[in-house]
């Protein structure tokens, strides 16, 4: 009788899969990490108006949101190493660089920063223009440089406020990092299509796959519940 | 001390305050009256430039700074030399009743952490909170939190304290805990110049009184001249509706 699934296929597939999920969350919470500095500098950029940046950031959201992520990702894996070369043969610049011992995992990093860089810019300016201005005057009434006020008072205000988007968007890009096998990153995804076609047995896989993928998020989820409750701690109702 | 010098606002073309003069001596107590709207607040905040006065010198201990030609260190040494007090308090938020009091100290001033938590310890028990250490800004009254502006502006231990209306966005109930603290600090001898409508304490507290309106200085005296022989109509007339509303 023809059995709908391979059952224990499937079950067998599940160890491999998760031997890759280091690569996965390394590039998803790298990019975090990352985007989040980028965020932070066009925010930034838009709030004081800096003249020339602010041009150049507005184009870099309005591309990256006008343009699909997979297309993103292969402008980065095919254009830094042409780039790279140009300027080595040009201008004699960055002669230690070795393009071609650049790993897949470096280009799939600075894609996905690039790409969540953009969406975090507009949740983190709403979060820093979100802050109270009573709190920007009281930081200067006391004499803090802006850097202090802005580290010390604004940034934490408003990472209570963006935790919620910052949260969705870390599970979409969690879940966008499945496009990365396209480039020769083997991560869980790209280890469930090399499973299935050596067993050929796809749709086990794919199951397999789904699962790691849903328990990977309901974990974040959970996590992130955690931190915005650390985060807002100083919010009415929680008492110390 | 502080001496102002021919302040004048602008909003675009709106004229808010045109021309202040105005001396306050070591150890004296200010009050500046007037109707909504005619630019006591704005003064107060010209002071520390939290509103960039258009022209006029700001001039605070010896350090004279010229509104036209201010530089980020100029700003920085009049905000360093005074402190304020929110109508809103303006506490940060994010931060306990202590470390409130402790940043300034901290970060600006750069005492070492043990050394301000004692002078913080000390200032809080000056303004009665020394039971709320480790409250967060939302889980207190208002006039537990307006305590805790004074205390993180008295923290510093600036040249000249501004209050811009401490009491008006407090309950009716609350306003004397706070215009109490407020009388303790300015009886140990602090320079402070306070926007306020609160008229019997204006009276109570000050050495000298301020009648503004429409971004002028119409009237100044004595509480005693202002309240009671006011020279000028529209101070009595002000005064007088005033003091009959209460």
């Amino acid at each position: 009788m023809e059995n709908l699934l391979d059952i224990n296929f499937l079950i067998e597939s599940i160890p491999a899969i998760v031997s890759r999920l280091p690569i996965t969350i390394g590039i998803a919470v790298g990019s975090l990490i990352l985007s989040l500095f980028i965020g932070v500098a066009t925010a930034l950029i838009k709030i004081y108006r800096v003249p020339v940046l602010r041009v150049i950031s507005s184009i870099y959201v309005s591309f990256i949101r006008g343009t699909p992520l997979l297309v993103q990702i292969y402008l980065v894996f095919y254009g830094i190493p042409k780039i790279i070369y140009y300027l080595q043969i040009q201008y004699g610049w960055l002669q230690s660089a070795d393009v071609n011992s650049i790993p897949p995992e470096v280009y799939a990093l600075v894609a996905f920063s690039v790409n969540l860089g953009a969406y975090l810019s507009e949740t983190i300016r709403s979060a820093i223009e979100s802050v109270d201005r009573g709190q920007f005057e009281a930081a200067k009434s006391i004499g803090m440089t802006p850097a202090q006020m802005m580290l010390k008072i604004i940034f934490p205000q408003a990472l209570a406020v963006a935790i919620p988007n910052l949260g969705n968007m870390f599970i979409s890009t969690i879940k966008d990092t499945s496009l990365v096998f396209i480039i020769g990153v083997i991560d869980i995804m790209g280890q469930a299509k090399i499973l299935g076609s050596r067993g050929l047995a796809f749709f086990e896989v794919y199951i397999g796959v789904s699962i790691v993928y849903w328990i990977l998020c309901i974990a974040v989820e959970r996590l992130l519940v955690l931190i915005e409750k650390r985060a807002r701690r100083y919010e009415r109702g929680i008492a110390s | 001390m502080i001496k102002l010098e021919n302040i004048h606002k602008y909003y675009d073309s709106q004229h808010v305050l045109k021309g202040i003069d105005l001396i306050v001596n070591k150890g004296e107590v200010v009050a500046i009256l007037g109707p909504s709207g005619s630019g006591k607040s704005t003064l107060l905040r010209c002071i520390n430039f939290l509103e960039q006065p258009t022209r006029g010198i700001v001039e605070i201990s010896d350090k004279r700074v010229d509104a036209e030609s201010a530089s980020k260190a100029d700003i920085s040494s009049l905000r360093n030399s005074t402190g304020m007090v929110f109508q809103q308090y303006n506490l940060f938020k994010n931060f306990t009743v202590l470390q409130n009091v402790m940043i300034g100290l901290t970060s600006v001033k750069k005492i070492h952490k043990a050394e301000a938590k004692k002078m913080s310890l000390e200032i809080l028990e000056r303004v009665g909170l020394t039971n709320r250490l480790n409250h967060y800004p939302s889980q207190l009254s208002g006039g537990q939190q307006q305590r805790v502006g004074i205390a993180r502006a008295l923290a510093l231990n600036p040249e000249v304290l501004l209050f811009d209306e401490p009491t008006s966005s407090l309950d009716p109930e609350l306003v004397d805990e706070v215009l109490t603290t407020i009388k303790k600090v300015a009886s140990e001898g602090n320079t402070m110049l306070i926007v306020t409508h609160e008229l019997n304490f204006a009276r109570d507290i000050s050495d000298r009184v301020i009648f503004m309106e429409d971004g002028v200085i119409i009237e100044e005296g004595t509480p005693e001249q202002i309240f009671n022989h006011p020279k000028v109509e529209r101070t009595k007339q002000f005064l007088g509706k005033a003091i009959r509303a209460k």
